[in-house]
C-alpha cells in the first residue's frame, strides 16, 4: 500500500482530475509544471524568479502575492495583498494572491533590515504601530506566538491582529520590491533612478520618453539586491491611494463557483479516509474497541487507536484518546466506525462533571478570596458610606465555535517528508506538531495550506492536526484524510470559559458610582479576566477593585472569536445600565458622563462613538410599547496611549407579549484609526459579528453531561438564519489619531447587553444569564 | 451496486451502496467537491442540491433516490461563473469564509425559479441554510439583485 515518493508525484502529475497536486520541493526538477487544481495555493516553483519572498511578477505583468496568513472569511487573502501593492504600485487588477510556504519558513529567516518596527508606536501616522510579535526568536518552539523573525513572521492567524501585526513588514516587503524593479529599469537606461515613476505596473522615465512594465524587468530586479535596504520607508496613511479604498475580496469570484478548495476538498492519488471517534469525556481514553465486528464490511481497511494527543502540542490542552477506521472512502469508514463496539475509559472525576455542578462551583469561588487584580481607592470605605448599593451577578455558558467545515487534514508520511494540507490558524505550530510526532524535522514538513470554512479563534481546531498526523505516521507511504462527524467537531474542539460574574456598586445620592466591586469566577484564568476589567474601570469610579476566582474543570478552553470581552461586556454594560436606571437617568448620557470624567487617553473618541450612534438611532425619539433602543461602548485598549479599537452602537429590539426576540436595526459607530486596509471588509466583519453575538445571547450554550458536550450538531446548538437578520444596519465610520489593534473579533458583543436591556425595559425581566431563549421572556 | 446519476446534465455510472448519501457521491464519486459537508442531519443546508429544480439537503438524501432525476450542484449553474445569482453574489462580496455559499446559492436559486419577485418574508421561508459568518445581510440584497437580473 506505500507510496513511493517519485511515484507518487509521477502519478500526481498524470491524474488530471479532479485535482493535481503542487508540491513545493526545492531543488526542483521533478515538479516543474505542476499546478495546484483551481482554487487552490500551494507550495510550488515560482513560474518566474521572485523579486523577494513576497513577490513574484510573471512577464505578462501577473503580480503573485504570498499571503501569510490563513483566509478563514476576514479578508486576508485581500487585504494582505494590498498592504504589499499599496507600495509596489502595480495594476490591482492582476494580483492573484497564493498562500506564503511555511516549509520556507521553516528554512529561512526574515531580512534582519525587516525586523525593526518604524516609527514612534500607536500614534505615529508615518510609522508600523505597535505590533505585538511576542518573544524574540525562538525556533522550534511550540505555543501560542509563532516564529517571529522566520521568513514569513507571523504566520499565526488570531486575536484579529493579521493587519495590526503585519502591515510594516508587507509595506516593506512591497516598497523594497518597487524600489529593485526601478532600480533594474534605471540601470537599463542609464538613468538616475530618481527621474524614473512607477505607477499601475508601468516604469516610465519623462526624460528619454521611455517606458517598461514590472513584467519585463521583474527578472532584473529579481538579480539586483537593494544597496541599502535600511533606507526604505512606509507609506504613511496619508499616502495611501490602494488601502483604505473598498476592494472586493479576491477569492469570492472561486467562491461563488464552489472553486475554492477548503481542506475537506483535499484529494490526494492512493489517498484512504478516516473516520474518528475520541472519547466524549476530555483526558478519557479507549478501553477496548472490536474491529473484527466491521473488518468485513465495504471498503473498511484497518482500525487503530490513537492516544490522547500530547497536550504540549496544543497549548497544554488535554484532549482524549480515541480510534480511528481507514476506508476507501470517508462515508464507508464514518459507517463502518459507528457500528463498532467501542468501550471508553472514562476518568471518574472527568465523568462526574455537568453544567450544573460546574456553574455551583463557580458561584461559590465568589465567596472566596481570589486574586486580586485592581486595588484602587478605598473600595470598602466607600460601600460603608453608599447612597445606594447595586448589585447583580451574570452567568455565561461553555460556547463552541462550531465552524461550517468540519475539522480535517490530509496527510503524508514518509520516512524523510511530511506533506499536510489543512486548512490551519496555526501552520507553525502544526509544523511543529508534524515534526515531533512523526520525528521528521521541521524543514522536511510541507504544510499545504487551504482556505478554512470559518475560523474564529486560533485553536479552535483543536487536535484536527495531530489526530491526523498520528494516524498517518502508523500508515507511511499513504496519504490518509482524516474528517471529523459535526459531532466529533464538537469534541475536537476548545471552548469559551464558562464564566459568572458578580458585580457591585455603590452610588451616591445622586445615583453616580463611588465604588465598584468586580469579581469573575472562571473555568481557568487566562481568557476573560484580562480583558476589559484589568485596567483602570472605563466608566469612572474614584474606588475601583477586580479580582479572579479561578476553578479548573476538564474542558479545553481556548480563545474563541471575542475571547473575554465577549462576556465581560455582557457583564459591564447590562450592569451600566442597571445602574442607570438605579439612579434614574439614560442609559447614553450616564455613559458619556461616566467617561467624560475618566483620564482615559481615548475618552474624546470614546465619546464621540456614543454620540455618532445615538444620534444615528434617533436615540430618544419615542418607540412603541416592545420596542427598545439600547447602547453600548466596545472598547479595547484605550486605558493607555497604545493601539485601541473604539466603536459604539445602538441596537434597536423588539420582544413580542410571547417572548419572541427580533434585532430590528443596529446603528453602528466605529473609529478607523489612521485608516481601515480595506473598509468592505471591515463592515463585513461588523456585520458577521453582530450575528455572532446574536447567537451568543440568544441561542447557544454547551452543556456538560456526566463530563460530556451535551450540545454537538446545529439542531442542538443553534445558528441564527436568514429571518434574524437585523432588516436595517448603519454602519458609519470615524478618523481617530490612532492606530487600530483589529476589530475582527470583539465588535458588536454589544448585542448581548442590549437584548437583556430591551427585555428588561418591556417585560420588567432583568436576565442576567445567557442565553436568553432559555427563559421564558413572554410578557403583557 | 452499480446505478446511474445525472448531474449537471452528464450521465454517472456510480458504483457505491445506493444508501449512501447523495452527497458524498457527489463529492467522491462523481468528483464535484463545490457541495460541502457540514452538520450531517440536514440542518445547515450546506449541501443543497437541486432535485429535478428543486433545493435537497444531499447529506441527508440516499443516492438511489436520485436515480433517474436531474440533479444540478454549484458547478452546474454556470461554466465561467457569469450566472445572474453568481454575478449579484460578487456584486455584493457576500461570501465571507464561503463554506455555506455553494448551498445558499442553491436554495436561493431554487427560490427564484418559483418565484421571480420574491419579498424579504418569502426570502426568510425559502433561505434557510446556516453561515456562520453571518453574511445574511449581503445575502439577501444579492437575492433581490438576482432576482432583477434574471428578469431582464
Amino acid at each position: 500500500m506505500g507510496v513511493d515518493r517519485r511515484k507518487f508525484l509521477k502519478a500526481s502529475a498524470a491524474a488530471g482530475a479532479p485535482f493535481v497536486l503542487g508540491l513545493w520541493i526545492p531543488p526542483k526538477p521533478a515538479m516543474a509544471g505542476v499546478a495546484a487544481p483551481p482554487g487552490a495555493s500551494w507550495d510550488r516553483e515560482p513560474p518566474v524568479p521572485e523579486v523577494n519572498a513576497w513577490i513574484v511578477i510573471q512577464p505578462d505583468d501577473t503580480v503573485i502575492v504570498r499571503i501569510a496568513q490563513t483566509e478563514i472569511g476576514q479578508g486576508v487573502w485581500t487585504s494582505c495583498a494590498m498592504m504589499i501593492c499599496e507600495e509596489l504600485q502595480c495594476d490591482w487588477k492582476k494580483v492573484r494572491p497564493e498562500y506564503a510556504s511555511s516549509n520556507r519558513d521553516a528554512r529561512e529567516q526574515a531580512p534582519a533590515w525587516t525586523l525593526k518596527v518604524p516609527g514612534d508606536g500607536a500614534q505615529d501616522p508615518t510609522g508600523g504601530g505597535t505590533p505585538n510579535m511576542g518573544a524574540p526568536a525562538t525556533r522550534n518552539r511550540p505555543g501560542g506566538l509563532g516564529v517571529p523573525d522566520s521568513l514569513y513572521r507571523r504566520m499565526r492567524t488570531n486575536a484579529a491582529a493579521s493587519v495590526a501585526d503585519g502591515r510594516y513588514y508587507q509595506q516593506l516587503a512591497g516598497a523594497e520590491a518597487r524600489e529593485r524593479l526601478l532600480l533594474a529599469a534605471a540601470r537599463l537606461w542609464n538613468a538616475p533612478v530618481g527621474e524614473l515613476v512607477a505607477k499601475d505596473s508601468v516604469i516610465t522615465h519623462a526624460k528619454s520618453r521611455r517606458r517598461t512594465t514590472y513584467g519585463k524587468v521583474a527578472h532584473l530586479a529579481a538579480a539586483t539586491p537593494h544597496p541599502n535596504p535600511e533606507a526604505i520607508r512606509i507609506k504613511a496613511a496619508d499616502q495611501w491611494t490602494l488601502m483604505g479604498t473598498e476592494q472586493k475580496n479576491l477569492d469570492v469570484p472561486d467562491k461563488v463557483m464552489g472553486r475554492i478548495v477548503y481542506g475537506i476538498d483535499v484529494k490526494v492519488p492512493g489517498m484512504k479516509w478516516a473516520a474518528v471517534k475520541a472519547c466524549p469525556v476530555y483526558g478519557g481514553d479507549v478501553k477496548s474497541f472490536d474491529f473484527e465486528a466491521i473488518r468485513g464490511r465495504p471498503g473498511v481497511i484497518s482500525a487503530m487507536q490513537f492516544g490522547i494527543p500530547d497536550p504540549k502540542l496544543l497549548r497544554n490542552h488535554t484532549f482524549s484518546g480515541g480510534v480511528a477506521v481507514i476506508a476507501e472512502s470517508w462515508w464507508q469508514a464514518k459507517t463502518a466506525l459507528d457500528a463498532m463496539p467501542i468501550e471508553w475509559a472514562i476518568p471518574p472525576k472527568e465523568g462526574a462533571f455537568n453544567t450544573q455542578n460546574m456553574h455551583a462551583a463557580l458561584i461559590a469561588s465568589l465567596d472566596e478570596p481570589g486574586r486580586t487584580r485592581v486595588n484602587l481607592g478605598d473600595v470598602d470605605k466607600a460601600f460603608a458610606g453608599a447612597a445606594k448599593i447595586v448589585e447583580a451577578t451574570y452567568s455565561t455558558p461553555y460556547l463552541a465555535r462550531a465552524r461550517m467545515e468540519p475539522g480535517n487534514a490530509t496527510v503524508l508520511v514518509t520516512d524523510d517528508r511530511v506533506d499536510l494540507w489543512i486548512g490551519d490558524q496555526s501552520p507553525q505550530e502544526t509544523r511543529y506538531s508534524a515534526s515531533q510526532i512523526t520525528g521528521i524535522p521541521e524543514k522536511d514538513v510541507y504544510l499545504h495550506l487551504c482556505h478554512l470554512g470559518g475560523g474564529y479563534g486560533r485553536n479552535g481546531n483543536g487536535p484536527q492536526a495531530e489526530q491526523a498526523i498520528m494516524i498517518a505516521n502508523a500508515h507511511r507511504g499513504t496519504p490518509i484524510h482524516m474528517l471529523w462527524t459535526r459531532e466529533e467537531d464538537f469534541i475536537g474542539t476548545t471552548y469559551r470559559a464558562m464564566s459568572v460574574a458578580r458585580l457591585k456598586a455603590a452610588l451616591d445620592a445622586d445615583g453616580w458610582p463611588i465604588a465598584i466591586e468586580v469579581r469573575i469566577g472562571m473555568d481557568k484564568e487566562g481568557f476573560g479576566p484580562d480583558a476589559s476589567f484589568n485596567g483602570v474601570s472605563r466608566y469612572f469610579t474614584p474606588n475601583y477593585r477586580f479580582s479572579t476566582h479561578t476553578t479548573t474543570f476538564h474542558v479545553p478552553v481556548g480563545t474563541r472569536r471575542g475571547v473575554g470581552q465577549a462576556a465581560n461586556e455582557f457583564y459591564r454594560e447590562s450592569f451600566l445600565n442597571e445602574l442607570a436606571h438605579a439612579a434614574g437617568k439614560d442609559p447614553y448620557l450616564y455613559r458619556r458622563e461616566l467617561i467624560g470624567r475618566t483620564n482615559l487617553p481615548y475618552k474624546a473618541d470614546m465619546i464621540k462613538a456614543l454620540d455618532m450612534a445615538a444620534e444615528m438611532s434617533g436615540w430618544g425619539t419615542p418607540l412603541p410599547k416592545g420596542k427598545v433602543r439600547a447602547i453600548a461602548l466596545e472598547e479595547r485598549g484605550g486605558e493607555t496611549k497604545g493601539a485601541a479599537t473604539i466603536s459604539a452602537m445602538v441596537h434597536t429590539v423588539s420582544l413580542s407579549p410571547s417572548g419572541d426576540i427580533k434585532l430590528e436595526r443596529v446603528d453602528v459607530a466605529h473609529e478607523e484609526g489612521f485608516g481601515f486596509i480595506n473598509p468592505l471588509s471591515v463592515r463585513k466583519q461588523i456585520e458577521g459579528q453582530i450575528h455572532w453575538f446574536y447567537n451568543d445571547a440568544v441561542h447557544q450554550a454547551a452543556n456538560l453531561e456526566n463530563g460530556r458536550i451535551v450540545e454537538n450538531n446545529f439542531d442542538r446548538f443553534p445558528i441564527s438564519r436568514m429571518a434574524e437578520d437585523p432588516p436595517e444596519l448603519n454602519i458609519r465610520f470615524f478618523k481617530t489619531g490612532h492606530w487600530l489593534i483589529g476589530m475582527g473579533h470583539d465588535r458588536a458583543t454589544s448585542v448581548q447587553s442590549a437584548i437583556a436591556e430591551a427585555i428588561a425595559q418591556t417585560s420588567g425581566k432583568r436576565i442576567r444569564d445567557l442565553p436568553f431563549n432559555t427563559h421564558d421572556l413572554s410578557w403583557s | 451496486m452499480a446505478f446511474e446519476l445525472t448531474v449537471n446534465g452528464r450521465r454517472h455510472r456510480v458504483d457505491a451502496d445506493p444508501d449512501t448519501p447523495l452527497l458524498w457521491i457527489i463529492r467522491d464519486q462523481i468528483g464535484l467537491t463545490g457541495t460541502k459537508f457540514s452538520c450531517g442531519i440536514g440542518q445547515c443546508g450546506a449541501c443543497t442540491v437541486h432535485l429535478d429544480g428543486k433545493p435537497v439537503r444531499s447529506c441527508s438524501l440516499k443516492a438511489g433516490l436520485a436515480a433517474g432525476k436531474q440533479i444540478t450542484t454549484i458547478e452546474g449553474i454556470s461554466k465561467d461563473g457569469t450566472h445572474p445569482i453568481q454575478e449579484a453574489w460578487k456584486a455584493f462580496d457576500a461570501p465571507q469564509c464561503g463554506y455555506c455559499q455553494s448551498g445558499m446559492i442553491m436554495a436561493s436559486l431554487a427560490l427564484l425559479k418559483q418565484n421571480p419577485r420574491p419579498n424579504d418574508a418569502d426570502i426568510d421561508a425559502a433561505v434557510t441554510n446556516a453561515c456562520r459568518c453571518g453574511t445574511y445581510h449581503r445575502i439577501r440584497k444579492a437575492i433581490h439583485r438576482a432576482a432583477e437580473l434574471m428578469r431582464a
